[in-house]
């Protein structure tokens, strides 16, 4: 047997294995014996691949989000916290954006109020420098969310006052994308988005926290 | 080595988990998610050679999965389920893309190839092993239609038969393309191989 009729012959060697003379040609040329060596080790190695890498966790996040947006994962038994998200679309249309806004802005304005009463600066005296930080780059309502996790899911908090930091980044590039061209609607739904993600963030921190 | 699929601890068994993640339990989605992205992530990976992309396959093949969780019955085991769903989902989008799953140029390729003489003269260092970062970067070289049965034979393990069931081929066809397949990494392996030892 010739090495070229060997060749002709390697597919299906290396799927079933050589008759006698396949094997006989491969005992005596070193050239037709080395080429079936380093098919083999790559066959050997390619197993080593299956399952070599990790996705990044923004696949899990998308995938949670969905699952919640379509409602496959049931939401926990009511404990007096309710999404923003369900069906504010539907029922407000392309005005959808002012609605968290103005929430936004009703809450802010609560806790101004509140901060202004004789006994209303307790809160703000227990407030740790981090949740100062956060109101900072957010609004007022921030520092409230950040003290309710902090008591409910302590575990979560660094977690969640990091997700606040970048979901408030993200309002702010949205709102002023909003503010530059307020009939864009897709500036207007990434508003709406922003402040979607920053009430998932919320309830995943306190969902995580459940037994 | 603990079998993930057996209950760890107060933790989930897979079993568990597919009958809770069938009531809407997240962590039971989380744990399904966990025990499998990987494989699913670098199947996604090996076949588009992109990360972005292998990413939102992911993402496409466990939505689908979860969406339709509630009529798994476990007739077969959920892992062949979910990975056959993956394939079929990476395929689409190669399609979609107008990417070959097969290529016809390459599988038409006769056996009139004029057997080279030098294939197996200086292979010390693969008949060792192969790092895997360089089989890798040797699998992402890869034509699509190569790269596909490559992947779907020698990294996940299907069957000549269910490949040319998924890929709409002739079983023929698919050991010819994965042959080919194994050729050209030899030849890229080798290439690598020499470049690294032209190297200061």
């Amino acid at each position: 047997m010739t090495c070229a009729e060997f060749q002709r012959e390697l597919p299906e060697y290396m799927e079933e294995g050589g008759n006698a003379e396949l094997q006989a040609h491969l005992k005596s040329c070193s050239d037709c014996s080395g080429l079936v060596t380093s098919l083999e080790t790559i066959v050997r190695e390619a197993r080593e691949l299956q399952a070599s890498e990790e996705p990044s966790p923004r696949v899990w996040n998308s995938i949670e989000i969905i699952l919640r947006q379509e409602k496959l994962i049931r939401e926990p038994a009511p404990s007096g916290r309710r999404s923003i998200l369900p069906s504010l679309r539907q029922r407000w249309g392309a005005m959808a954006w002012l609605v968290p806004t103005a929430a936004a802005l009703l809450v802010g304005a609560g806790i101004a109020l509140y901060q202004q009463r004789p006994n209303g600066g307790r809160m703000a005296k227990t407030t740790t420098p981090a949740a100062a930080t956060t109101v900072a780059n957010g609004d007022a309502s921030d520092e409230q969310l950040l003290q309710e996790v902090s008591v409910r899911a302590p575990l979560m908090r660094a977690a969640y006052e990091s997700n606040l930091r970048d979901v408030n980044n993200y309002i702010r590039d949205a709102q002023d994308s909003v503010n530059a061209n307020p009939n864009d609607e897709e500036a207007q739904q990434a508003l709406m988005d922003a402040y979607g993600q920053k009430s998932m963030i919320y309830e995943m921190a306190l969902d995580r926290s459940l037994p | 080595m603990t079998d993930p699929r057996q209950p760890q601890g107060a933790g989930l068994s897979e079993a568990q988990a597919i009958e809770q993640a069938k009531q809407g339990d997240a962590e039971a989605f989380e744990f399904l998610y966990n025990l499998h992205k990987r494989r699913v992530y670098s199947l996604c990976l090996r076949m588009t050679a992109n990360t972005a992309e292998a990413e939102d396959l992911t993402q496409e093949a466990f939505l689908q999965l979860f969406r339709k969780i509630g009529t798994f019955r476990g007739e077969s085991a959920f892992s062949t389920w979910l990975h056959r769903m993956a394939v079929n989902v990476v395929l689409m989008h190669l399609r979609k893309k107008g990417l070959p799953v097969v290529s016809l140029e390459e599988a038409t390729e006769g056996d009139e190839d004029t057997p080279k003489k030098d294939f197996g003269a200086d292979d010390p260092v693969l008949s060792g092993s192969v790092d895997r970062l360089r089989l890798q970067h040797a699998v992402d070289q890869l034509p699509p239609g190569y790269r596909s049965i490559f992947v779907l034979h020698d990294v996940e393990g299907y069957e000549h038969n269910e490949i040319a069931t998924m890929v709409g081929c002739s079983i023929g066809n698919s050991k010819s393309q994965l042959h080919k397949a194994r050729m050209k990494l030899r030849e890229f392996l080798k290439a690598s191989r020499a470049e690294k030892a032209g190297k200061p």
